[in-house]
């Protein structure tokens, strides 16, 4: 355990960190980057669709790692707890998390699919290169999750 | 393999820094996402911020990719319906899973089990709207059927 990585670094390193890592790949590559493209590429790839993995295949492993050693640095490996899912499905009902996020996958998957990205496609990389598009589809999933929130909160989530 | 090096070492980058930042805990974003904690905001509008600058400062100094030795530059789209009716599905998901993809990702790479059906529910959702939209195109591009023949 190291509890330097535990407590997280202020809004204003992270922020500016994240912002660069996109002006990062830009300036390498010259893409924008974006995990779920990551997770499409690596479906393409084994569905048959595609003859390569492509680049945004290994920034989505980049990214598994990338938790792997904030996990072995941090201490915090191997969870079995899950939010406001864990707390609410318990006991008998404690099965009932699986389907849950099984089906918000689902949504994440297709849904930001239909949208060309997601937090980091659209919300990080596509507003930085002020795409009006990703700036619409931003606020939409922001919004969206914001009130989503509040109405599970309303519902009895824990 | 130097484009999927640097690609690696980017989102290894981004992996780590959105877990520390707590953007991987589920407890975390939802009390962002339920004004209870506001570190989001500034946070990602400084991210936007910042790359937006950045990449502004590449273009107009017609700066060559270190790697790709193109010329930096990009294109934008113009907001269409799919982009609000997808971003209302992701988001309604990301309500419930209090996760996006990164941290999904990030979530896999610490072994946070659960995130396995996250990851799955990603996966799926995917592979449908790949099958949906390959549907559409075979539509389009049919031969007509009923032309012939009887007609």
């Amino acid at each position: 355990m190291n509890d330097f990585f535990l407590e997280r670094p202020p809004w204003w390193i992270v922020g500016p960190g994240l912002g660069l890592i996109v002006v990062f790949v830009q300036a390498t590559i010259n893409r924008r980057l974006g995990v779920l493209g990551g997770f499409s590429a690596v479906v393409e790839r084994s569905t048959g669709r595609r003859r390569e993995f492509g680049w945004k295949a290994w920034f989505l492993l980049g990214v598994l790692l990338g938790g792997t050693l904030y996990g072995l640095l941090s201490g915090r490996l191997w969870l079995t707890e899950y939010g406001w899912l864990t707390r609410t499905f318990t006991g008998s009902e404690a099965w009932l998390v699986a389907p849950v996020l099984v089906g918000a996958g689902v949504l994440i998957g297709y849904g930001a699919k239909t949208a060309g990205g997601c937090t980091s496609g659209n919300g990080l990389a596509g507003c930085a290169a002020a795409s009006p598009a990703s700036l619409v589809a931003t606020v939409t999933f922001f919004g969206t999750a914001i009130v989503g929130s509040f109405a599970l909160r309303s519902l009895g989530a824990a | 393999m130097l484009v999927r090096a640097v690609a690696g070492v980017a989102g290894v980058a981004f992996g780590f820094l959105i877990s520390w930042a707590g953007l991987t805990d589920p407890d975390r974003i939802r009390e962002m996402l339920l004004f209870e904690d506001w570190y989001l905001y500034p946070m990602f509008v400084s991210a936007v911020v910042v790359g937006f600058v950045g990449l502004r400062a590449l273009r107009g100094s017609g700066f060559r990719a270190f790697v790709t030795r193109d010329l930096v530059t990009w294109t934008t789209a113009r907001p269409r319906q799919r982009h609000v009716v997808g971003s209302v599905l992701f988001g309604t998901g990301w309500a419930v899973a209090d996760a996006c993809p990164g941290p999904v990702a990030a979530q896999l790479g610490y072994a946070s089990l659960w995130s396995l059906c996250t990851a799955a529910g990603v996966v799926a959702g995917i592979v449908l709207y790949l099958r949906r939209e390959e549907a559409k195109v075979a539509r389009v591009t049919a031969p007509p059927l009923l032309a012939q023949g009887e007609a």
